[in-house]
C-alpha cells in the first residue's frame, strides 16, 4: 500500500527541514503544501526534493490539506497521513496511526492526545478549551471522540475521494472529523504525542471555528 | 415640513448621481433601474408620509410611518448582508479552487 504524508505548511522555515528529515523515511511519498508563506519555507521544502506544491494565494490549512489529498489521489495513493509541519508531533508515530487500516480495523485513524501517551499540552487548553471542544462535537454533532481537535490522522483513498474539505481555515478539523463519523466508513483514534512549543490555537480562533461551522450549515 | 424636504433633496442628490453613473457606463441597465426605482420609492413614500402613517395605523402597528419605513430599511439590510455574505463564500470557494488548480499544475 502506497502511504503519501501532506504536510501543509505556512511561515514554517524554522521547522519545515526537521520535520522533512523525520518524516520522508517513513512514507513513500511526502507532500508539503505551503499556503504562500512570507518567509522560505517553500524554498527550503523544494530544496529536500519532496514534492513542494505551492499556493500563490494563503487560503488555510483545510484549503492546503485539500491539495495535498487532491495531488495525493491523482498519483495513487492508498493511505493518505495529515501531519503538522511545526515540529510537535512525533513521526515515528505515523506506523501507530496507519496501523489500523493496514490492519483492516478502520477507513479513517484520527491521533488523540488524550489516551494513554502523556502530551506536555498547555493548562488551559488541556483543562478548558479541549473538555468544551469535546462537549459541543458529542452534544451537537455525535462525536465521540477522546481528541476533538486532532490534526494528525491517516484514511483509506476511499473516504479521501468522498472526502471534499469545504472550511479553508481551521474548522476543516472538525469537519473531518463530522464527514468520518456521517459516513460509512469505519473510525478509530490511537493514542499520540504532541510536543508543545508554543500554544497553538487560541480560545478565540475556537469562537472562530465553531462561527465558520455554522456559516457553512447555513449557506448549505 | 422641513425634515420632508431636506430628505427630498438628499434624495434627488442620490438619484442625479444615479444619472451620472448611468451616463459615465459605471452601472449597468439593470443596476441603474433598480436604484432609480428604489430612490423613487423612497422619494414618494417621503411625499407621503401621512398616507404610510395611516396604512400603519389600519394594520395595527403602534408606531409612526416613518418608524415603519425605518423597520423595512434595516430588514432589507440585513438581508442584503447575507445575500453579500453568500456572495463571497462563493467567490473564496472558487479563489481556493483556481489556486488548488494552479498548485497543482505547476
Amino acid at each position: 500500500m502506497k502511504i503519501f504524508c501532506v504536510i501543509p505548511a505556512y511561515n514554517e522555515a524554522k521547522s519545515i527541514l526537521k520535520v522533512v528529515a523525520k518524516v520522508k523515511p517513513l512514507v513513500d511519498e511526502l507532500i508539503i503544501v505551503d499556503d504562500c508563506s512570507k518567509d522560505e519555507t517553500y524554498a527550503l521544502a523544494q530544496s529536500t526534493g519532496v514534492i513542494a506544491l505551492h499556493h500563490i494565494i494563503n487560503r488555510g490549512q483545510g484549503a492546503a490539506l485539500g491539495t495535498g489529498n487532491a495531488y495525493a489521489l491523482l498519483h495513487d495513493a492508498d493511505i493518505i497521513v495529515h501531519f503538522d509541519a511545526d515540529d510537535q508531533f512525533d513521526a515515528n508515530e505515523i506506523k501507530d496511526v496507519v496501523k489500523p487500516i493496514l490492519d483492516g480495523e478502520a477507513d479513517i485513524v484520527f491521533g488523540s492526545r488524550f489516551l494513554e501517551k502523556e502530551s506536555n499540552m498547555p493548562w488551559a487548553k488541556k483543562n478548558i478549551i479541549m473538555p468544551l471542544a469535546r462537549a459541543i462535537n458529542k452534544i451537537f454533532f455525535g462525536i465521540n471522540l477522546t481528541d476533538p481537535q486532532s490534526g494528525f490522522r491517516a484514511m483509506r483513498k476511499e473516504f479521501a475521494q468522498d472526502l471534499i474539505i469545504e472550511n479553508d481555515g481551521m474548522a476543516h478539523c472538525n469537519e473531518i472529523l463530522i464527514k468520518a463519523f456521517q459516513s460509512q466508513h469505519r473510525v478509530k483514534e490511537v493514542p499520540i504525542t504532541v510536543h508543545y512549543h508554543e500554544f497553538g490555537q487560541k480560545f478565540s480562533g475556537g469562537f472562530k471555528i465553531i462561527k465558520d461551522l455554522i456559516y457553512k450549515q447555513l449557506i448549505k | 415640513m422641513i425634515q420632508q424636504l431636506i430628505a427630498i433633496i438628499i434624495i434627488a442628490f442620490f438619484i442625479s448621481r444615479v444619472f451620472q453613473q448611468k451616463k459615465k457606463n459605471e452601472i449597468g441597465k439593470n443596476e441603474f433601474t433598480f436604484w432609480l426605482g428604489f430612490w423613487t420609492i423612497a422619494g414618494l413614500a417621503i411625499v407621503f408620509i401621512k398616507t404610510i402613517d395611516k396604512a400603519v395605523m389600519f394594520m395595527g402597528f403602534s408606531g409612526s410611518g416613518i418608524n415603519f419605513l425605518f423597520y423595512i430599511a434595516v430588514m432589507m439590510l440585513f438581508y442584503l448582508i447575507f445575500k453579500m455574505r453568500l456572495r463571497i463564500v462563493k467567490l473564496e470557494k472558487q479563489i481556493t479552487d483556481v489556486v488548488r488548480e494552479v498548485a497543482l499544475k505547476k
